[in-house]
């Protein structure tokens, strides 16, 4: 009796942890998102391809060049921030003074072009393939309870990117101006800080974090396609939207519910049926996070640890 | 003296009165012979749409019913951009929930007919009351969230609903829904294009006139100034929830004949993919404008058409590329550059372009 207690315990919490690192990669994107739609206002749609594109690149270098992992790692980075500095002329700035929505629709359609051109370049990834890691089947073994080693990678590269973002944000005169942007762009303009380079350094850092998340969870998932990041997208912005769209320590908050609340739900349901109808299917499981979410935009309009909105009239 | 001066101001009262009533002749006249113009136009149009499938009878021959197939379907579309636009272009509701609404009707209208036996009207009638009803639904908690918030809360209503639809579709084992007991005309390409066209009409009728009414007005207040409105007693909750409504109704129309003119529903009808198109049709046509949902629903509908027509494997010198794959990539493209260089759509265009030809009309008239 005692044994099946301790046996189930150590199963939730294996939820847990798994809970917690799904959710650190919701966090991560969530960071991103809301890092790009802070400072320059777009409601970024196209930041799973980004991520999609660069991580198909990674595995491209180590599939066809056969460069090892860490080299062609390195390489990606550097890529990604090209592609965020690319994107930042060629794409954000003709649209810059456009309406939110329009900026938003235009993200949308950079997906579908992103998406495409990924397709059409590297033909084998529009099925999932295997993304090989040096990760692979490595875990620790705490008295019974697994922890794979790519989790613990996920763990510690989350943290180090959110403190290295706060101190970035914090203590150098870019990310201050940065943040200075994020209130008012004109006031900052005329204070001095270099606007346009400054969108340059946000869509390149955007990129680059949308990057590591998407090797990541290549990594964890062991697969890879160009659409490998669009069901996880929808569920960085609501854990985004639940952070409130203005802290970057909300939106990691925001996107560690929504994985705790995902990997939970699934253990819980796991296996039930009503009638005909299959519980465990991920479509109750998404209908449930989401009325959740509603829910709490209905009684906290602006997100869990927003600033409440203010009308100026 | 006093006297004088009064008969004096009566007079020019009354000379300033003739000359009011001379210039509100005069006024008459002009609207009076634009309605006319406007009048002529409109039945030259209809003239014109009652023709295209005798035209394309000559045109295409054999394969006119499958041409007439897919125009059908950008009459659907032109309803789906009218309900996005009302919901966004007029009201200022940034919701990108429609699709849900698409893809609840249709398997409403396919669940009622193929499932329940009901007759296909009376399907069509509870699938957009319905679609009324979820418009309630989902309205009433969007009142409370606005903005960003409330897309990232909408698109998640669409992929929960194709998701659910999905499901339902495994509960049941079957891999397509098809819509059975048509009404037998509805199966020609024909009568379908006349049936879809003539709702469009009047639809495009009622939604001018309720643009031009109360609602609209009302609708156009609050996008513009939704504090101004406010003060002048326009009660925002109330007409939002009135936008919500008609267009969950319209789009839930326009889910129906999808249904019919597919003869299938599938859960990828509320999708993120059906979500960009009805954006993309509001944004790319013009929004807060009824010319600009007709542009965009022609645009967005026929791209795909027209890159069907080209060779599959397209060769781009030792390049081989799937046109299939680039369907999308190229209507996101086409989008994109839409954006950046028509930001207010193309509906802004036609106003330019009846600028520039006024002028160039005045200019000829005064030589």
């Amino acid at each position: 009796m005692l044994w099946t207690e301790a046996n189930a315990m150590l199963a939730f919490l294996q939820v847990v942890i798994a809970g917690l690192v799904t959710g650190s990669l919701y966090g991560l994107l969530a960071l991103g998102i809301v890092l790009i739609y802070r400072t320059t206002g777009v409601l970024n749609f196209a930041y799973g391809a980004i991520g999609a594109l660069c991580a198909g690149f990674l595995y491209i270098l180590i599939t066809g060049p056969q460069l090892n992992f860490w080299l062609a790692l390195l390489v990606t980075l550097l890529f990604a921030l090209v592609v965020g500095i690319v994107l930042e002329r060629g794409f954000a700035r003709p649209v810059l003074h456009a309406p939110v929505f329009t900026k938003a629709i235009a993200t949308l359609a950079l997906a579908l072009v992103l998406e495409t051109l990924a397709q059409a370049i590297w033909p084998q990834l529009a099925s999932p393939q295997h993304f090989f890691t040096p990760f692979e089947g490595k875990a620790l073994n705490l008295h019974g309870l697994y922890i794979s080693a790519i989790d613990i990678v996920i763990l510690v590269v989350t943290a180090l990117l959110m403190l290295g973002l706060n101190l970035f944000l914090t203590r150098t005169r870019q990310g201050i101006a940065m943040r200075a942007m994020a209130d008012n762009i004109p006031a900052s303009r005329l204070m001095g800080a270099p606007v346009g380079r400054i969108f340059m350094v946000v869509w390149a850092l955007g990129a680059l974090v949308a990057t590591i998340s998407a090797v990541l969870l290549a990594s964890r998932q062991e697969l890879i396609s160009v659409q490998f990041m669009d069901p996880v997208l929808l569920l960085a912005f609501v854990g985004a939207v639940l952070g409130g769209l203005d802290s970057l320590p909300g939106a990691l908050l925001g996107g560690i519910l929504i994985g705790l609340a995902d990997n939970i739900l699934g253990y819980v349901l796991a296996g039930h049926t009503l009638g005909p109808l299959n519980i465990s299917d991920p479509g109750i499981r998404e209908t449930l996070i989401f009325g959740g979410f509603v829910l709490v935009l209905l009684l906290r309009p602006q997100g869990l640890w927003g600033r409440a909105l203010l009308r100026r009239v | 003296m006093a006297s004088e001066q009064t008969r004096e101001g009566e007079l020019a009262a009354l000379d300033s009165a003739g000359s009011e009533t001379q210039r509100k002749t005069h006024v008459n006249l002009g609207q009076r012979l634009y309605a006319w113009r406007a009048g002529l136009a409109m039945l030259a149009g209809l003239f014109i749409l009652g023709l295209i499938p005798t035209i394309y009878d000559q045109i295409f021959g054999f394969s006119s019913g499958f041409q007439l197939h897919n125009l059908s379907m950008i009459g659907i579309l032109i309803i789906a951009a009218l309900a996005q636009n009302i919901l966004t272009g007029y009201a200022a509701q940034p919701s990108l929930g429609n699709a849900a609404f698409f893809g609840v009707s249709a398997y409403l209208l396919t669940w009622l007919t193929t499932d329940l036996n009901q007759p296909y009207w009376v399907g069509i009638l509870l699938a957009v009351l319905a679609s009324a009803l979820l418009g309630v639904i989902v309205g009433g908690p969007a009142l409370r969230v606005s903005g960003t918030y409330l897309a990232i809360a909408t698109l998640g209503l669409v992929t929960i609903a194709g998701a659910l639809l999905n499901l339902w579709d495994t509960t049941a084992g079957r891999q397509d829904y098809q819509l059975n007991n048509l009404p037998a005309f509805l199966g020609d390409d024909h009568a379908l294009y006349y049936f879809v066209f003539i709702i469009v009409v009047i639809l495009i009728f009622l939604v001018y006139h309720l643009l031009h009414a109360r609602v609209g007005r009302a609708w156009i207040a609050i996008r513009d100034n939704e504090t101004a409105a406010e003060a002048f007693g326009i009660n925002l909750a109330s007409y939002k929830l009135q936008a919500f409504v008609v267009s969950a109704v319209l789009t839930g129309l326009a889910g129906a004949l999808y249904a019919t003119w597919a003869q299938t529903a599938s859960s990828s009808m509320s999708s993120l993919d059906q979500t960009i198109a009805f954006l993309a049709m509001i944004v790319v046509g013009g929004l807060g404008s009824i010319t600009g949902s007709v542009l965009g629903a022609i645009f967005v509908g026929f791209i795909p058409i027209l890159l069907g027509q080209l060779p599959s494997p397209l060769a781009v010198g030792s390049f081989q590329i799937q046109v299939s794959i680039l369907n999308t990539g190229i209507y996101g493209l086409l989008l994109l550059l839409a954006l950046i260089f028509f930001p207010t759509g193309l509906s802004s265009l036609i106003g330019r372009g009846g600028n520039l030809l006024r002028r160039v009309g005045k200019r000829g008239g005064t030589q």
